[in-house]
C-alpha cells in the first residue's frame, strides 16, 4: 500500500525536501533495525526537526490512516524500527540537541535523537553522568533507549532506563502533545511517564526526554576473573549476589565470545578459559575495596584460573571495550545468528546455563554467551549457517526451547531489548488473555486509530484487538529489485 | 438490574463468609471516608474473592473504596459515592520468596513490618519507609505512592514494584510486569497501578524488588541557624561523592516535635554501607556539614522510624518543587503558615524535592484555600511543582481541590484511561485528580 502522491507532497511541505526520503534506494536503508531478519521498508521516511513538524506528520497520517513507525538510531534488536506494513517512518535523528543541563536538580532534558554517550560526555566534566548504558550507547539515541526501556551492564545496580526518566514530551497517536513528569517529582495523577517508557513507539513519538543525572562515584574498580567452566562462573555469580553484594555490573562472557573479542578487538581477555566474569564495583572507595576483597575470595574458592584487577582507567576502558563491542565481533563467529534476551530468576543461573549447553548439543549448534549474569538476563547467541539446509530451523527450535526453559523457571520474555515484531508472538507465553487485553486497551487510549507502529509489541491476537489493517498485503522486501 | 440491600448483603456474605461482612452502623461509621459512610465493610480472604466482589459491584454499580491499614484514607477528594469498603487486611500471605533472587511476591494486605520480619531472617529488606508507620499495608503504600527518607537511594514504590496482580473494575484478575528483577516485556502496567489510588484496579498481589539490608549504618543530624545554610549543605551533599541512603529535612517545628535540640532547620542524613566506608563517608559528611555552618550530632538509627510523629497534625500538605529550591520552599511554607497563625512542622525528602508540611491551629476554609494553598500552588506551578493536601479536615477539603490542577491535555489522557478501565466509575469515584 504505497502512500498517495498527495500524502507525499504534504509530507514534503511539512519537513521540507531535505527532510523527506522517498526514493527506493533511500527507503531501503531504513528497511530493518539491527535485527536484520525482519525487513520492511517504509513508503516514506521523514526527518523532522521540531515537535510541531512531528505533530503535523501524525495528524496527516491519522487523517489518511497511514501507519507511523518511529525510529531513533536503528540499533534495536527486535524488529521494532522497521515497517512491516509500510507507511511513514519518522526518524528522529535530527532532533539531537541537549535542551537543558540542570545539575542543581540532577537532571537533563534532551531531544530524542541525542546519542546516549553524548550526554555523559557533556556532563562528566561537571561530575555527573547518565547511568543507562546499553552496549550500543555510542550510537543509540536516548529516545530509542526510552522507547525500548533499554538496559545495559550497569542496570544491575542502577536500574533500567525507566528508573532514570523523569519526564517526557510525547506526540500521541491522536496527535496531542502530552507533557508529563519533569524535573520536579511526584506530579499528581497517574504515573504516565513510567507507563509510557517502553512503549516501543506504539503509543506515540517522543519529542523530548527529561532524565536523571547521577553523580560520578568516588571510586570504581573493575575485575576480570576467568574460570575453566561456565558452571564455575555461574556459581560464582550466584554466590556474589547471594552474599548481598550488588556490583555495578556483573557480566559473563564464554569461551567462544572471548576468542572472537580477542581476534577482533584485543581487549586482553584470557583465551582458553571456559568463561570470564567482568565485575565492576563503584561507590565509596572503602566500600569497593572491602567488597572487591570478598569477591576475589569467592572467585578463588570457586577455582578461578586468574583474577585481574584493572590497574588504571586505560585498562578498565579496554576491558569494557571488549564487552561493549562484543556485538560487533559476532560476525567473526557466524554471518547469521539469532539472539535471545530472556531472563531467569538470578538464583537459576547455573541451571539455565547447563540447559543452554544441553539445547546446543541437542540441536548440534554452537550457542555463544555474553550477558548480564548478575540480573539473570541471558543473551545466548545461536549461530547458524543459512546455507546449510535445515540449520535455520534447528536454530529457531533451539531459540524457542531456550525461551520456554527461561519461562518455566519463572522468567521473562525480554529483559532489555524489548518485544518489537520479534517477540510479539511470544507475549502469550508470559501473559494471559486478560493481561494482553488490558495492554491493548491501554494502547488504544494513546493511539485510538491503531496507526502507531502496527504489528509491534502485542501479538495479533483476538484479545488484543489489533486494529490496523493495511489495504493490501505487501510484497516481501527485496522483490522489487 | 438493581437488587435489594438485604440481597446484596447476602451475596457479599456468600463470597467472603458472613463473619467478614460488616453492616453494623457503629463499625461502618468508623469506616467512613471524609464523612461518607459505606453500606458495607467487606474483608476478602483470597485474591479470587477480591475479584468476585468487584464483579458483583460492577454488576450492581456499587462504588468501592479499597482499604489497607486505613492510615492514608485521608488522601484524596471526598468520594462522590461509597457503597463498599474492601478491607484487605486478611490478605497477608507471603506467596513466594526466594532470598537468592531478592524478589518477594506478597498479598496486598501484608504490612511493611510483617514483611520485614520475614526478610530480616535473610538480611534483606523492602526499601520503603513511608511516614505513618511500618504497620501500613503494602498495597496501600503502593496505591498511594507513599515514600520516606529511603527514597533518596531506592526510589519509590514505582521503582520497586516488579509485578502486580490486580482486579479490574469488572473483577477480571489481571497480571502486569514480571517476577524477575529485569523485564521489559509489554507495557509497564505496574507503573500505571502504582500511585493510582485504586482508581484503575484493586491491587491484590505485588511482586517486589528487595535489597540487601545494610551491614552498617551511621546517622547524623546537622542543625542550622538559617534555612539558607541548611539548603547550601543539601546542595553540597548532592554535588559530592557522598552516597547517603536517607536524607530528611526538618524545620524547627519538626525538631521540637521530635524532642531534638532547637534550631531553625536541620538535615538528617544516614550512610549505609560497610563499616569502613560508613566511617570514611561519615567523616567527610561531618566535615562538609560543619563547613556549611551546621552543628553535627550523631543520632540513633531508631530516629528514622519516628520522623512521622512530627507529621501527626490533622492537616498535612505535600509540596513538590525543584530540589535546588528546597530551602526556599520550606521558608515559604513556614511564613505562609505563620501568617495564618498556624504552627508548622516540616519533614522533607529534600534530596528528591519533596516536603511534607504539617499544620496545627485554627484556620477558616476560605483563608486556607485562598491565602494559604492558592498562592503556594501558583508559585510552585511556576517551576512545574505541585501542592497536594495529603490529609485535612473535611471543611478544608471542601474549600479546594486536594490535588491541584493538572494540565488539560494530561488530564484528558487520564480521563480516557479511567473511562477505559473503569467505565462505570465504581473504583474510588471522585477521589483522584480532576475528580476521577
Amino acid at each position: 500500500m504505497a502512500i498517495s502522491s498527495g500524502v507525499l507532497s504534504e509530507l514534503e511541505r511539512i519537513v521540507g525536501t531535505r527532510g523527506l526520503v522517498a526514493t527506493p534506494e533511500g527507503r531501503m536503508t531504513y528497511e530493518c533495525d539491527m535485527h536484520t531478519f525482519y525487513k520492511g521498508a517504509p513508503d516514506a521516511v521523514v526527518l523532522p526537526e521540531t515537535t510541531e513538524q512531528v505533530v503535523e506528520v501524525v495528524r496527516l497520517c491519522r487523517r489518511e490512516h497511514v501507519a507511523l513507525v518511529p525510529r531513533g538510531s536503528g540499533t534495536g534488536l527486535i524488529g521494532g524500527a522497521m515497517a512491516p506494513v509500510g507507511g511513514v517512518m519518522v526518524s528522529l535523528t535530527r532532533m539531537n540537541r541537549i535542551l537543558e543541563l540542570d545539575f542543581d536538580n540532577r537532571s537533563a532534558t534532551v531531544q530524542p535523537g541525542l546519542i546516549n554517550l553524548w550526554l555523559s560526555q557533556a556532563t562528566r566534566e561537571h561530575g555527573y553522568y547518565f547511568a543507562p548504558d546499553p552496549s550500543s550507547q555510542m550510537v543509540s539515541s536516548i529516545g530509542g533507549n526510552a522507547s525500548t526501556n533499554a538496559g545495559g551492564p550497569h542496570c544491575l545496580k542502577y536500574g533500567i532506563t525507566v528508573n532514570h526518566v523523569l519526564g517526557l514530551e510525547l506526540v500521541t497517536g491522536a496527535g496531542e502533545v502530552l507533557r508529563v513528569g519533569g524535573k520536579v517529582q511526584d506530579q499528581p495523577g497517574y504515573d504516565l511517564t513510567g507507563a509510557l517508557v517502553g512503549g516501543e513507539g506504539t503509543l506515540g513519538l517522543l519529542t523530548s526526554v527529561t532524565v536523571r543525572l547521577l553523580h560520578v562515584p568516588e571510586g570504581v574498580k573493575t575485575l576480570l576473573a576467568s574460570f575453566s567452566t561456565i558452571d564455575d562462573a555461574s556459581e560464582t555469580v550466584s554466590a556474589i549476589v547471594g552474599a548481598g553484594i550488588i556490583p555495578a555490573a556483573l557480566e559473563m562472557i564464554d569461551e567462544v565470545v572471548v576468542r572472537a573479542i580477542e581476534e577482533g578487538i584485543g581487549a586482553g581477555y584470557p583465551k582458553g578459559a571456559g568463561a570470564v566474569l567482568l565485575i565492576e564495583l563503584d561507590g565509596p572507595q572503602a566500600e569497593i575495596d572491602e567488597q572487591s576483597a570478598r569477591i576475589v575470595e569467592m572467585c578463588r574458592s570457586r577455582a578461578a584460573l586468574e583474577i585481574r584487577v584493572a590497574k588504571d582507567e586505560a585498562e578498565r576502558a579496554l576491558l569494557w571495550k571488549g564487552r561493549k563491542e562484543a556485538a560487533g565481533v559476532f560476525g567473526r563467529l557466524s554471518a547469521t545468528w539469532l539472539l535471545q534476551d530472556a531472563v531467569v530468576p538470578r538464583s537459576r543461573l547455573p541451571q539455565i546455563m547447563r540447559e543452554v549447553q544441553a539445547i546446543a548439543a541437542r540441536h548440534r549448534l554452537v550457542i555463544a554467551n555474553v550477558f548480564h549474569a548478575g540480573d539473570g538476563n541471558l543473551h545466548p547467541l545461536i549461530l547458524y549457517n543459512d546455507l546449510v539446509p535445515g540449520e535455520l530451523e534447528r536454530a529457531k527450535a533451539a531459540n524457542d526451547e531456550l525461551l520456554h526453559a527461561c519461562l518455566a523457571m519463572g522468567g521473562s520474555v525480554t529483559g532489555e531489548h524489548g518485544v518489537g515484531l520479534d517477540k510479539a508472538s511470544s507475549m502469550p507465553f508470559q501473559f494471559g488473555d486478560a493481561d494482553l487485553a488490558f495492554m491493548a486497551r491501554f494502547r488504544r487510549v494513546f493511539d485510538p486509530d491503531g496507526i502507531m507502529n502496527p504489528g509491534k509489541l502485542l501479538p495479533s491476537h483476538p484479545a488484543c484487538g489489533e486494529s490496523f489493517k493495511p489495504a493490501a498485503p505487501r510484497l516481501p522486501a527485496g522483490t522489487w529489485i | 438490574m438493581t437488587v435489594s440491600a438485604p440481597a446484596l448483603e447476602e451475596a457479599l456474605a456468600e463470597i467472603v463468609g458472613r463473619a467478614h461482612v460488616v453492616s453494623d452502623p457503629a463499625a461502618l461509621s468508623a469506616a467512613s471516608i471524609d464523612g461518607r459512610q459505606p453500606r458495607w465493610l467487606v474483608s476478602p480472604g483470597s485474591t479470587d474473592e477480591v475479584s468476585t466482589i468487584l464483579s458483583l459491584c460492577s454488576t450492581e454499580r456499587l462504588a468501592v473504596a479499597p482499604r489497607g491499614s486505613a492510615s492514608a484514607m485521608g488522601l484524596g477528594n471526598p468520594p462522590r459515592r461509597l457503597d463498599l469498603v474492601v478491607d484487605m487486611t486478611r490478605l497477608t500471605a507471603v506467596l513466594d520468596y526466594v532470598p537468592e533472587d531478592m524478589v518477594a511476591t506478597v498479598q496486598a494486605g501484608l504490612t511493611l513490618d510483617g514483611l520485614a520480619a520475614v526478610l530480616g531472617k535473610h538480611a534483606q529488606m523492602l526499601a520503603l519507609d513511608p511516614y505513618w508507620g511500618a504497620s501500613r499495608s503494602i498495597g496501600g503504600v503502593l496505591a498511594t505512592n507513599a515514600s520516606g527518607p529511603l527514597r533518596f537511594r531506592y526510589g519509590t514504590g514505582r521503582d520497586l514494584l516488579l509485578g502486580v496482580r490486580f482486579a479490574q473494575a469488572d473483577g477480571t484478575l489481571t497480571w502486569g510486569g514480571a517476577k524477575v528483577v529485569k523485564s521489559v516485556t509489554g507495557y509497564d502496567v505496574p507503573k500505571l497501578l502504582a500511585g493510582s489510588l485504586g482508581t484503575l484496579g484493586l491491587i491484590a498481589e505485588a511482586t517486589l524488588r528487595l535489597h540487601p539490608a545494610p551491614v552498617d549504618t551511621g546517622s547524623w543530624l546537622f542543625a542550622f541557624d538559617s534555612t539558607e545554610r541548611a539548603g547550601d549543605f543539601l546542595s553540597s551533599i548532592l554535588a559530592s561523592t557522598l552516597e547517603p541512603d536517607r536524607l530528611a529535612w526538618l524545620n524547627g517545628g519538626a525538631l521540637r516535635g521530635l524532642g531534638q535540640p532547637p534550631a531553625r532547620a536541620a538535615l538528617c542524613v544516614s550512610i549505609s554501607t560497610v563499616p569502613e566506608a560508613v566511617r570514611s563517608q561519615g567523616a567527610a559528611l561531618v566535615a562538609l556539614g560543619e563547613r556549611s555552618g551546621g552543628r553535627a550530632i550523631t543520632i540513633p538509627a531508631t530516629l528514622w522510624a519516628t520522623l512521622g510523629e512530627a507529621l501527626g497534625a490533622p492537616l498535612v500538605l505535600r509540596i513538590a518543587g525543584e530540589i535546588r529550591g528546597q530551602a526556599r520552599w520550606a521558608g515559604e511554607a513556614e511564613s505562609s503558615a505563620f501568617r495564618q497563625g498556624l504552627s508548622v512542622a516540616i519533614v522533607g525528602e529534600a534530596g528528591n524535592g519533596i516536603l511534607r508540611v504539617a499544620l496545627t491551629g485554627v484556620i477558616a476554609p476560605e483563608a486556607f484555600a485562598s491565602e494559604l494553598v492558592a498562592p503556594l500552588r501558583a508559585a510552585l506551578q511556576g517551576e512545574g511543582g505541585s501542592l497536594v493536601i495529603e490529609r485535612a479536615p473535611l471543611p478544608l477539603k471542601g474549600a479546594t481541590d486536594v490535588w491541584g490542577p493538572v494540565p488539560e491535555i494530561t488530564l484528558g489522557v487520564m480521563r480516557r484511561l479511567k473511562a477505559e478501565f473503569d467505565p462505570l466509575g465504581i473504583l474510588n469515584p471522585g477521589r483522584f485528580v480532576g475528580g476521577l
